[in-house]
């Protein structure tokens, strides 16, 4: 629903710049001017950006699990920030390449005023779509308040008068992703209003609620890389306009008839015939009293120089957004969460003995999944400590939880910190973080002897219980103390 | 992750060792220093004979270092190990380093057609006798490139290091990206080549653009595998290779003693050949859940997903 409002921005935009590209392409052929025909290309840039960020909206809105994308496509709005960040930044490459040439050969723009008009035009639509996706941008906080009602995420040091809360919300996870300020003000007294509902229906977890939290924190991503696009196509067109208008003014150009020098073209260019005219000229020797020139030669570097700050500016900005999405995509611990402090809590929890193999990791947006293996004292204890353990993260902000429980063998009293279900071959090289744990390698066929503490296996007991029907091993029989962490 | 701190020329000497002790890694650097050279070589040869073909031509050079750069990065960096706020370590980096890499394939075939039209419409009068030989020399370059790399695939890196390091299938993303980019700048040499001469012998000027174009709908299509599977597994798409084997491992889950019934299952692919599912059980209350827990982890095991969380839940009678 609240998606509703960026399919239409970006939809307008689209057709707006679309046009605009197709007009830039038309006038550029009548006055066939490459400048002209350069930059709508990236216009066309443009377009193809919205277009990405569009399918990622799109796809995005399918939150539901599908067979092969069991968690939905949610993800796609952080790939279309992505993209786009990479291709702002490939984009930035072009222009320094294309600004690096006409410092070697420069040109002169020829019909400057067509291409002053145009590139208002161009700056008109880029400073409507500024507006457009900027606005949104800081609405997208108005919002997150009146829905949110449990984004508790567990901000260091900061805690507020709810009893339940960090904090964080998402609010204030969007100020972490968009920097936008402004609005810290609207956060705090919605944030504590909010909160006191919050114990309330923070038990159930209110799966409407969550839903506008989500939606609106990870399109912020989106539209930031369009926003961003936008932005460097704005600066592209107020380039133009500038070097166009000072053109006009200040360029004394060669007029066909008058026997001047171009002084600032090196003789490589090959499509200025006034330099072979008047080198013709000059040799054959008829020595003018008035030589003109055209000048000064500064105005031609003048569109070079002014791309390169540009580019840097757009580096600058686009790299936070970079750099964000990709985090998110390499599975990070969200920022507002302390492992440290998350781990030390939950061992306080009572019936907890140890925890292992804690991932926390954040799908996109507000939505926070963990998983962990967590140790408890035997099957009848477990839904309570299930219960609390699942309590704990829900204050935390994280609903989307899987805990597997590890129970105690009455010989592995000492052994907390080992893990009792990790594969019995040679896995190591296939786990992805095998940092804290030793585990026992009995490495069939490849013998590797692997460092570990000398546990001994299920095995045994195991390939007998392979078959279906099996009696319930009393404790007595397991010997097996490998620790396996429990995720619950 | 807080490294100590230690001067800029520590860590540099510290990475320079990571990356000589891998095959891969290796393979990569090389290439990129050979890459670079001509590259540099390429660029001052151009400003010393004023030539603006060359010059471009070297600047596209080194957008193909970038993304080699992108790759010896990952391969680095992957293997480091994890820490608090990267709690699965940082292996996911190839497949975002693939996919980067592909990202700025598409941009560059995208550039190389604008460019193809922009000539077509316009001829400029490009000198092509310079740009002959130089291209001639890239296209041997880029032909070591992918000898290089298209063998260098076995590199054996879990031979006697220490087993955290990933297998050798964590290097197949970066290597395919690194490898399709050589492709690409191949194809590159090849056209400029063919354009030179036809344009020699028969004259042709629209050669140029046609073969530009061409060229870049050739790389558009070839860099569409890559990232239909980077994407995947950005998306945390169940994995393609598990599509047959997990129902099967499901009714097997379900026909368990005590087992009602297997929810929300959710699988996905940390990084090549690393899967990691959750799922969640329904049990009767009487069952064993210790027995439950382990034969399910055997089962899993079984079709290739070594890191499993399973979690019980005991159904109220």
């Amino acid at each position: 629903m609240a998606c509703e409002p960026n399919r239409v921005r970006l939809l307008c935009m689209l057709s707006l710049t679309f046009v605009f590209f197709i007009v830039e392409v038309v006038v550029s052929r009548m006055t066939s001017s490459l400048s002209m025909l350069s930059d709508s290309f990236h216009m066309l840039s443009d377009v193809i950006a919205l277009i990405v960020a569009l399918v990622a909206v799109r796809f995005a809105e399918k939150t539901h699990a599908t067979d092969k994308n069991t968690f939905g496509w949610i993800r796609a709005e952080v790939m279309g920030a992505l993209v786009n960040a990479i291709f702002l930044t490939a984009l930035c490459f072009t222009i320094v390449l294309e600004a690096v040439e006409r410092f070697t050969e420069p040109h002169a723009i020829e019909s400057p005023l067509v291409v002053a008009g145009v590139g208002a035009g161009g700056l008109l639509i880029n400073l409507l779509g500024l507006c457009l996706f900027h606005g949104h941008a800081g609405s997208g906080h108005g919002h997150s308040h009146g829905g949110h009602s449990h984004g508790n995420k567990n901000k260091r040091g900061k805690n507020s008068q709810c009893e339940n809360s960090g904090n964080g919300s998402s609010g204030e996870e969007t100020n972490n992703l968009v920097g936008n300020h402004n609005s810290q003000g609207d956060v705090r007294p919605q944030n504590e209003i909010s909160c006191k509902d919050s114990t309330d229906v923070q038990m159930n977890g209110n799966p409407h609620f969550e839903d506008m939290d989500h939606d609106l924190d990870t399109s912020q991503l989106n539209m930031r890389g369009v926003f961003l696009h936008v932005l460097g196509d704005a600066l592209g067109s107020v380039i133009v306009v500038v070097t166009a208008i000072i053109f006009t003014f200040v360029w004394q150009p060669c007029i066909e008839g008058e026997t001047c020098m171009n002084p600032c073209i090196n003789s490589h260019s090959t499509d200025h015939q006034h330099v072979n005219h008047t080198l013709v000229d000059l040799l054959e020797g008829p020595t003018m009293s008035a030589m003109k020139f055209a000048g000064p030669c500064w105005v031609l570097y003048l569109d070079p120089t002014l791309c390169i700050i540009m580019v840097c500016i757009l580096l600058y900005t686009t790299y936070p957004l970079l750099k964000e999405s990709a985090l998110i995509l390499l599975q990070t611990v969200p920022k507002q969460i302390n492992m440290h402090r998350l781990n030390e809590r939950l061992l306080t929890l009572e019936g907890v003995l140890a925890i292992h193999e804690l991932h926390i990791w954040q799908l996109a947006g507000s939505r926070i999944i963990a998983t962990a293996h967590i140790k408890c004292h035997d099957p009848t204890s477990y839904m309570e400590v299930a219960k609390r353990i699942k309590d704990f993260f829900h204050n935390e902000g994280i609903h989307a939880t899987t805990i597997q429980p590890e129970f105690v063998t009455f010989s592995s009293e000492s052994r907390d910190s080992l893990c009792e279900l990790s594969c019995r071959t040679q896995c190591a090289p296939k786990l992805c973080c095998g940092s804290a744990d030793k585990k026992d390698m009995k490495a069939i066929g490849d013998g590797k002897a692997a460092a570990a503490s000398a546990l001994e296996v299920i095995s045994e007991t195991l390939e007998q219980a392979a078959g279906d029907q099996v009696p319930p091993l009393s404790d007595a029989e397991i010997t097996v103390t490998r620790e396996v962490e429990s995720s619950l | 992750y807080k490294p100590a701190k230690f001067n800029l020329l520590v860590k540099l000497s510290g990475w320079f060792r990571s990356i000589l002790s891998d095959k891969t890694s290796r393979n990569l650097f090389f290439f990129l220093c050979l890459n670079l050279s001509f590259a540099f070589v390429e660029l001052s040869y151009g400003i010393w004979s004023n030539s603006l073909g060359l010059i471009s031509d070297s600047f596209h050079m080194f957008f193909d270092c970038t993304a080699l750069l992108a790759g010896l990065a990952a391969s680095v960096i992957s293997r480091w190990r994890s820490n608090d706020s990267f709690s699965y370590g940082y292996v996911r980096a190839e497949v975002l380093a693939g996919f980067v890499n592909g990202l700025f394939l598409i941009f560059t075939a995208f550039f190389i057609f604008s460019e193809g039209v922009e000539r077509a419409l316009e001829p400029p009068n490009v000198n092509h006798d310079r740009l002959l030989p130089v291209s001639i020399a890239g296209l041997l370059v880029n032909l070591v490139g992918i000898f290089v790399f298209q063998h260098g695939g076995h590199g054996h890196s879990h031979g006697g290091e220490d087993q955290l390091t990933p297998g050798k299938g964590a290097s197949k993303q970066i290597l395919q990206g690194v490898l399709l980019h050589i492709i690409a700048d191949t194809l590159g040499s090849v056209g400029v080549i063919i354009s030179a001469l036809l344009m020699q012998r028969y004259d042709l000027m629209i050669a140029d653009p046609i073969c530009s174009m061409l060229i870049s709908l050739l790389i558009g299509v070839s860099v569409v595998p890559l990232l239909k599977e980077s994407i995947g597994i950005l998306m945390q798409r169940t994995p393609p290779s598990l599509d047959q084997k997990l129902p099967e491992s499901y009714q097997r889950v379900q026909q368990l003693q005590g087992v009602y019934n297997l929810q929300d299952p959710h699988f996905w692919t940390l990084c090549t050949d690393v899967y990691i599912g959750t799922l969640k059980l329904l049990v009767a209350p009487d069952a064993d859940t210790r027995w439950i827990l382990s034969q399910t982890h055997n089962i899993f095991t079984q079709a290739g997903v070594r890191q499993l969380y399973v979690q019980i839940e005991t159904a109220s009678m």
